[in-house]
């Protein structure tokens, strides 16, 4: 009954033409974009990988077996697990975490120093580096970070040439590449959000602060880091989103023998053919991330609300 | 004053570390567009080079991933900034109890990793022509499995949001009271919206439809499962990136590039020059005139810089027609054999001082093959060292020359000892 009368006053509130069409693209992009896909990717995930003829039949029933795949493996009997499989995901959270810590410790101190030396000559180029590298694509920066870490690339040239190695080390292969990878190709959504709250910090209060006698570390740890709290979590949630989730650095500069998790997915898909098990997989992926990143919040007391300004 | 100093010092040294881990690969990558060297590098310059250039323009892959990537991006823009422009107004509107909600469910799209919304997509429209009974081949079944349709449904879905993003920071400084006034006034809902509110969105739509495209045409983890059978630019790339990498890559790169830096500063100039007005109107700064540089480039260093960068681009274009590397090549190549020239007589050399201490040891020590070796006798590239494989190597490009490039299995013949007699390299 309530919600009748919601209805009923947004559409006196834009008319019946505006109304039914601000309805349609919502309810449109959230039903139809939104929630039925990743509802329905649910319901693949449980299902048995079948051939089309018996889709629909009478074998076509619920099962858990995609997810117990990822933790026991082929292995029927469930006696032994899945560690290959258990061991890409662990490295895959685990090193996403690294990368957004490495993140936030590498953009705090530009966002101090960008954002509270406004309106400089000098803080406008800066911002305008920043722009440029974040609208080449993903996988060209990855493509120059490989020319750079490969076996005779630059960075083993210039260490051979001042004498600190004799033999190339393989970067690739220790997946030194893949981390700084990672790590350049989300560090601006790190910065940005950063930059915006610590722009929004009253100076005066920095002042007060210096004038009441408080050293630096204390002036960050009481004043600046509690107002950019919001920035920083909304950062360093994308950033971990996004490196877990990444398929493009993974793929160009993991090693041979390392995999990263959306690369089983996509093997799932592509090289298996098994879509209802990379969608549990993809599923497994998802949901770990989700509960993470909230309990993270929780931690640090911020809401969804300020993840985006 | 003494700490001071010493911060801005750390501060440099810092500022310097981040661009240049920042901007450093960028540059790398462009210069190796330029060595003429078939491995993208820039240690062992080569020739400088447009050649690559020529590759690309000729590479009809990456043009048809241009072509579907712009009409992608085109539909993406259109259905999202529509999409995302009606979510921020119905959420200006929205019952206050409900905001929270329906905020965290227009923005989970942003967190939600792209492979997985590829996949949904992929699936879920699968599964819907199903439900609506279209058989295999009927237009509709043909238009739920087309990857351009989904392509643009699935990068829709998470663009939607950052469009979101960008009109409600517009929308907040919009005083309602104008659509009420029109209202009043006699106008239509639909009036007041063309009228009113889509005029002052227009900055925000502008620049949403530009960050849609380009968030559209750079995507790689939600395409490469919703795309099918087509190609875009980032899935062309990417196979070619893992398949085996070669120069004209980095000359797309410098490509997008240059024009990024060029539409940056074209946009800096741009907002000075507003800026700069703004102040003249206002009377707080006064029209310089006499000057030598144009009007629109006086106190504008972004236009300065943008005018000098064309120029040199326009420099670049002109020789890039009439010069040619030929020379250099040569002369590269004449320096590689000669330094193949002296591995090979050092190797020579090696085992003749070899085969002399053999004989005077005994022949059982080594056996019989190995012993064609030389200096390295276990190594994978063992065998590649003996001089029949590069007797006739004559147009060695690559400076792995070490690899063997000719024999059947990948390193099969090498220690075959005929292999040195009839000198079959190649």
């Amino acid at each position: 009954m309530k919600k009748k009368m919601i209805f009923s006053e947004f559409f006196r509130n834009n008319g019946v033409v505006m109304g039914s069409l601000l309805m349609g693209l919502v309810g449109f992009w959230l039903i139809f974009l939104v929630i039925l896909p990743q509802l329905s990717m649910l319901d693949y995930s449980f299902r048995f990988n079948l051939p089309p003829s018996e889709v629909g039949g009478p074998k076509d029933v619920y099962t858990l077996s995609n997810y117990q795949h990822l933790i026991y493996g082929s292995d029927k009997t469930h006696q032994t697990y899945n560690t290959v499989d258990l061991m890409v995901f662990v490295r895959t959270i685990i090193a996403a975490m690294a990368v957004t810590i490495f993140n936030i410790f590498l953009c705090y101190p530009l966002a101090y120093f960008l954002g509270q030396s406004k309106g400089s000559g000098f803080v406008r180029l800066l911002v305008v580096l920043l722009i440029i590298p974040y609208w080449i694509n993903e996988i060209l920066r990855a493509f120059a970070l490989r020319i750079i870490f490969g076996d005779s690339g630059l960075l083993n040239e210039a260490l051979m040439f001042l004498h600190l190695t004799k033999e190339p080390i393989d970067f690739i292969r220790q997946d030194i590449a893949l981390y700084a990878g990672l790590g350049y190709a989300y560090i601006l959504l790190m910065l940005f959000p950063m930059y915006n709250v610590i722009e929004s910090l009253d100076r005066n209060q920095i002042e007060a602060a210096r004038d009441m006698g408080a050293s630096w570390p204390r002036i960050h740890r009481r004043i600046v880091i509690p107002h950019a709290k919001p920035g920083i979590v909304s950062g360093a949630t994308m950033v971990f989103m996004l490196s877990a989730g990444a398929l493009a650095a993974p793929q160009i500069l993991g090693g041979p023998s390392s995999l990263w998790f959306t690369q089983l997915v996509y093997q799932w898909f592509f090289n298996s053919l098994n879509w209802h098990q990379g969608a549990a997989y993809a599923i497994v992926l998802l949901v770990s991330t989700i509960i993470i990143v909230l309990t993270v919040m929780r931690i640090f007391k911020v809401n969804m609300g300020d993840i985006g300004k | 004053m003494n700490s001071k100093s010493l911060i801005r010092i750390a501060l440099g040294v810092y500022l310097i570390i981040f661009f240049s881990y920042l901007l450093g690969p960028l540059v790398v990558m462009s210069l190796t567009a330029f060595n003429s060297s078939g491995f993208p590098s820039v240690s062992p310059w080569a020739c400088f080079t447009y050649e690559w250039f020529n590759v690309l323009w000729n590479d009809s892959a990456i043009r048809e991933g241009i072509f579907y990537s712009v009409i992608i991006g085109l539909g993406t823009v259109a259905l999202s900034v529509s999409m995302g422009l009606a979510a921020s107004i119905v959420l200006t509107q929205v019952w206050a109890k409900f905001r929270s909600t329906y905020y965290t469910l227009i923005i989970a799209p942003i967190l939600v990793p792209g492979v997985v919304l590829g996949i949904s997509t992929l699936v879920f429209w699968d599964r819907f022509g199903k439900f609506l009974g279209a058989g295999d081949g009927s237009m509709l079944s043909n238009l739920f499995h087309n990857g351009i349709f989904l392509t643009i449904l699935g990068q829709s879905s998470f663009i939607a949001s950052y469009a979101m993003l960008v009109f409600v920071a517009r929308l907040q400084r919009f005083d309602p009271g104008l659509t009420e006034a029109a209202l009043d006034l006699g106008a239509t809902h639909t009036q007041a919206f063309r009228k009113i509110l889509l005029p002052f969105m227009r900055p925000a739509i502008a620049s949403a439809s530009v960050l849609a495209f380009l968030a559209s045409f750079e995507n790689y983890n939600t395409t490469t499962f919703t795309i099918v059978d087509y190609k875009t630019l980032t899935t062309v790339l990417a196979q070619k990136v893992r398949l085996g990498i070669n120069p004209s890559i980095s000359a797309l790169a410098f490509i997008i590039i240059t024009l990024t830096v060029f539409a940056a500063l074209a946009f800096e100039a741009y907002r000075r020059n507003q800026a700069r007005q703004e102040a003249v109107k206002q009377g707080k700064a006064k029209v310089k005139s006499g000057g030598i540089l144009p009007s629109f480039m006086t106190g504008n260093p972004a236009a300065i810089v943008f005018v000098l960068l064309a120029f040199v681009a326009i420099v670049m274009i002109g020789t890039a027609q009439k010069y040619s590397p030929e020379q250099c090549k040569i002369q590269v190549r004449e320096a590689k054999q000669a330094e193949i020239q002296r591995r090979i007589k050092e190797l020579q050399e090696q085992r003749l001082i070899k085969s002399q201490s053999e004989a005077r040891q005994g022949p059982d020590i080594f056996g019989a093959p190995e012993e064609d070796t030389g200096g390295k006798p276990s190594g994978a590239f063992g065998g590649v060292f003996a001089p029949g494989n590069l007797s006739d190597d004559g147009d060695t490009q690559e400076p792995e020359a070490e690899k063997p490039s000719g024999g059947s299995g990948a390193f099969g013949g090498v220690f075959a000892p005929t292999n040195l007699d009839n000198g079959e390299g190649n």
